[in-house]
């Protein structure tokens, strides 16, 4: 069981034991949950949407005219959806490894798929400038190959590749445990060659844990703020994402705006977390149990 | 699905009862404590009358507040009064630190970089006298804007207009997060203005774009001005744009590089005030004024001179001159139309920074 | 980066050492390198300046603030999680796919966001200001506020853990609890409780290891003040900000050594299975 745990993401209900006793315990339960969250979860982001709207979609329009507010959820949305793209790959080339071969090592490789869990993100940003930063012999040989990596939107990109490791690689292993390496062999026997046999064998049954990995690797990148606050020297229109420039705008007093960006965040995650959790339904059904 | 063993529940159940346990007790007992933040200062021995006192200050000057200021007061309040003061500090941004005081941090005094993080006070209602209304204008330091340099200044760094060159990486911070950031840009702007940047005087469009020029050398922008002159430390840039106090007082901790004193910069002057509904609340506004009066006194602006600023009481400043050149043109945010005229006009969205910013952006 | 990824474990070894060797070298230059490279740089600065300079700074107040902000968490995010699993998994009733919703929400909100929000709630002006006003409690800049952010970013994890445990169990053994006449709240002490020890556990850990973790939630809501709202990571910020280079990189390294301990510590509680 990984930590990122991507089959946990939803919850059906197992069929109810029949209850022929009436007790009040369900519902008093479910009262306070629902207080609870609401209080907790559904009422400051609900007064943070109000906020942005409140004086009408034309000042929210205005306030997302904001400088540097449209640059900065460009910026987060192509490293974000860079991040997932090189995730898929990584992370399925990682799970595969992980589960179809055996090396001297292969717990440690997999408990180190967890780190980005346990470090904090601050902490991450802060050995990447350390690693890749301008004053060590890796970071100036970058900069003049033309390659960047601190205070720049690649740095950006590799923090986000450390935060978001673990999603692809938890969500396709138990997929890939359970596929029946038979197939591939009948492939391979019957002379089909690699493509193919990636194509066509291998590719469907991951590709919904894939996919489902790959969105929620991009909706938490999309979040990221601890260790981009510390990579990307945060330029306007260059290296500021979203999160900091919310930080930024927050710290100025300029409420209207940090809720705005806020606000285009939001609807995003709202949109890709039932997609995501779809998407792991998907794969969670697509594998015997 | 196999079961764990019961040991590991309580294997983690225990440490964590444990570290639960201590944690607490340390908590409660140490609920005062020293931080990067801030410290607690007092006197040796607790006398029975003890009088408490919260400074919430700008990032800069936190080495002279506690390592001669805040102990030279309180020596000198135990003089007077035979009180015992505890003084609490926290040291942020200054802008972080306005906001902070705003939204509920209750200091009862505020030292910040720059005269609008105070007035965002005095809008919340929480400072309700004049706080101006003294001999110095309510300030209580003083700095100028320069560019700092690597030893020995191997890129020949003369003045503002050698910021523009393409050979020349800068470092500044951004003025939409950093109040102290509009000092730089005003810098550059009232010495463009002014005729000491090889533009017409006068002429904002000239102005604009040697700011414009300026800003596309620019490769970090920091959120924040300590920020910003750390990045520089960091090995990044050629120039910083930065405070000569940022520069003496890195220098004082072994830091190596230096600045150069343009032809033309701006006066930067540092605020500071009691805050009313604090004091009021906490009964302390007599050490409070105490202390804002102590560090106006020439032996308190000697101390700050040790630390890179430039003393506001004009004896001392007679006595530092050696240290503190005076540039050719020194000029005043007055001087640029006062804090109002240059937040709007400079500052606001379409204001002569977004505008140079835009342009910088399509070089 | 080798492109191949399936390659037959009979017929193309070289190929799979490529993708071994490749896979091995990417996770190291990524996860293994920069934490290796801080530590040296510790060691470099000198472990007794570092020492000094957290000893100076109040570092283990930061550290001691946000372990029992860990704590809450798991204790409140513990209980109430374990009641959401069970509603959500065990019970059908209107609304459900809404409370489950709003259970997985904070992972998709980022924490600067959720700060901002809460200061629009709870902060000068906010919508509850006159109730808090009323009873005297200060919430942003203050600890309650560093507490409320900790709990939302982890409040998903133990509902999450224990509910995909309860879902892989099924209600066999309640059900026979039931039928040998005990009461809902003995069936759940005695038999729901000992089996989801597995789920809880590991909703725990994950708890708090990201409360250590927390960021930029807490920057927001506490306003990073000394001495008071300032926790291991608001420490590490500071630190740096103050010259206090030692100590910053000195607490990263406490940080991540003690979340990476409480990981092993998990990997040890699991029992070894095949797979992994």
């Amino acid at each position: 069981m990984g930590l990122s745990s991507s089959h946990a993401a939803t919850l059906p209900a197992s069929p109810a034991p029949s209850r022929s006793r009436v007790s009040p315990w369900p519902w008093l339960a479910r009262g306070l949950l629902f207080a609870w969250l609401g209080l907790l979860v559904v009422l400051p982001l609900g007064t943070l949407v109000v906020y942005a709207l409140a004086d009408g979609p034309g000042a929210f329009l205005e306030a997302l005219g904001a400088p540097y507010a449209a640059e900065a959820l460009v910026l987060t949305l192509w490293t974000a959806a860079l991040t997932a793209v090189l995730n898929a790959v990584t992370g399925t080339a990682t799970a595969w490894v992980l589960v179809r071969y055996r090396f001297p090592g292969r717990n440690l490789v997999s408990g180190l798929v967890d780190l980005p869990f346990a470090i904090p993100t601050l902490v991450a940003g802060l050995m990447i400038v350390f690693l890749f930063g301008p004053q060590t012999p890796l970071g100036t040989w970058l900069d003049t190959v033309g390659l960047p990596i601190a205070f720049a939107p690649l740095g950006i990109v590799l923090a986000l590749q450390f935060i978001t490791l673990p999603f692809v690689v938890r969500a396709v292993e138990p997929v890939l445990m359970d596929l029946d390496p038979a197939e591939e062999e009948a492939a391979a026997t019957l002379g089909a060659g690699l493509l193919f046999t990636f194509w066509r064998v291998l590719l469907p049954p991951l590709l919904p844990a894939i996919a489902g990995g790959t969105l929620q690797g991009f909706a938490r990148a999309l979040a990221e703020f601890g260790s981009i606050v510390v990579v990307s020297g945060n330029i306007p229109g260059r290296t500021l994402t979203a999160s900091v420039f919310i930080f930024g705008e927050v710290e100025a007093g300029r409420n209207e705006v940090a809720t705005a960006v806020c606000l285009v965040l939001l609807v995003l995650a709202l949109l890709l977390q039932p997609a995501a959790r779809a998407l792991n339904r998907l794969a969670g059904a697509s594998h015997v149990e | 699905m196999p079961q764990p063993s019961p040991f590991a529940s309580i294997l983690l159940i225990g440490p964590v009862t444990a570290l639960a346990a201590a944690s607490l007790s340390v908590l409660i007992a140490g609920c005062t404590g020293a931080s990067p933040l801030g410290e607690a200062h007092s006197s040796p021995d607790q006398a029975p009358l003890q009088r408490t006192l919260t400074l919430g200050a700008y990032a800069t000057p936190r080495d002279a507040y506690d390592k001669e200021i805040i102990p030279a007061f309180l020596a000198y309040w135990k003089d007077k009064t035979g009180q015992e003061v505890v003084v609490e500090t926290s040291y942020q941004g200054s802008g972080g630190q306005s906001r902070a005081i705003v939204g509920g941090f209750e200091a009862d005094i505020a030292a910040l970089s720059l005269e609008p993080d105070i007035q965002r006070i005095v809008h919340a209602g929480l400072i309700t006298h004049d706080w101006k209304d003294d001999a110095w204008g309510g300030m209580v330091t003083a700095s100028i804007a320069v560019p700092a340099v690597r030893p020995g200044n191997p890129k020949g760094i003369q003045d503002w207009g050698d910021l523009t060159r393409t050979d020349v990486d800068v470092v500044t911070p951004n003025p939409r997060t950093s109040g102290g950031a509009m000092w730089n840009i005003a810098a550059l702007y009232g010495a463009s203005m002014r005729g000491y940047a090889e533009v017409p005087r006068d002429d904002e469009l000239s102005t604009l774009t040697f700011i414009s020029q300026v800003l596309a050398r620019v490769r970090i922008m920091d959120k924040g001005a300590r920020e910003s002159v750390l990045t520089f430390e960091q090995g990044v840039g050629d120039v910083a744009i930065t405070y000569e106090n940022e520069v003496l007082t890195a220098k004082l901790i072994g830091k190596q590089y230096d600045y150069v004193v343009p032809r033309s910069t701006i006066l930067i002057v540092n605020p500071i005030a009691v805050v009313d509904a604090n004091v009021d609340a906490h009964g302390n506004r007599d050490v409070a004024e105490a202390f804002v009066d102590f560090v106006r006194t020439p032996e308190v602006q000697r101390m700050y001179a040790k630390y890179g600023y430039r003393p506001i009481v004009g004896e001392v400043g007679q006595e530092l001159t050696e240290r503190f050149v005076t540039p050719e043109d020194l000029f005043t945010i007055e001087d640029l139309g006062g804090w109002p005229r240059v937040t709007t006009h400079l500052f606001d969205p379409d204001g002569v920074f977004d505008r140079a910013m835009e342009s910088a952006r399509r070089r | 980066m080798s492109s191949s990824k399936a390659p037959s474990r009979y017929d193309w070894p070289l190929r799979r050492v490529a993708l071994l060797l490749g896979v091995l070298a990417w996770l190291g230059l990524l996860l293994v390198v920069p934490l290796i490279a801080m530590a040296w740089h510790v060691l470099d600065l000198g472990l007794g300046q570092a020492w000094h300079e957290m000893a100076e700074s109040g570092a283990s107040q930061a550290l001691w603030r946000s372990v029992w902000l860990a704590v809450l968490a798991v204790v409140v995010n513990g209980a109430l999680g374990v009641l959401a699993a069970i509603v959500l998994v065990r019970h059908r009733f209107p609304g459900r796919r809404l409370l489950d919703w709003m259970v997985d929400l904070p992972l998709a909100v980022s924490p600067v966001m959720i700060g901002l929000a809460y200061i629009l709630v709870f902060g000068r002006g906010g919508l509850l200001e006159p109730l808090l006003l009323g009873t005297g409690w200060k919430v942003t800049f203050a600890w309650p506020g560093l507490v409320l952010g900790t709990v939302f970013v982890t409040i998903p994890f133990t509902t999450r853990e224990v509910g995909h445990v309860l879902r892989e169990l099924g209600t066999t053994e309640e059900q026979a609890a039931a039928t040998l006449g005990a009461s809902t709240w003995k069936t759940f002490w005695k038999v729901t409780l000992p089996n989801i020890r597995h789920g809880l556990t590991y909703g725990a850990t994950l708890t708090m290891a990201r409360s250590l973790g927390e960021f930029g939630a807490v920057m927001v809501l506490g306003g990073a003040i000394a001495g008071k709202t300032d926790t291991a990571t608001v420490f590490i910020y500071a630190a740096m900000e103050s010259r206090f280079e030692a100590a910053s990189y000195g607490m990263a390294l406490v940080l991540a050594a003690l979340t990476m301990a409480l990981l092993a510590f998990l990997k040890a509680l699991q029992p070894s299975s095949p797979e992994v």
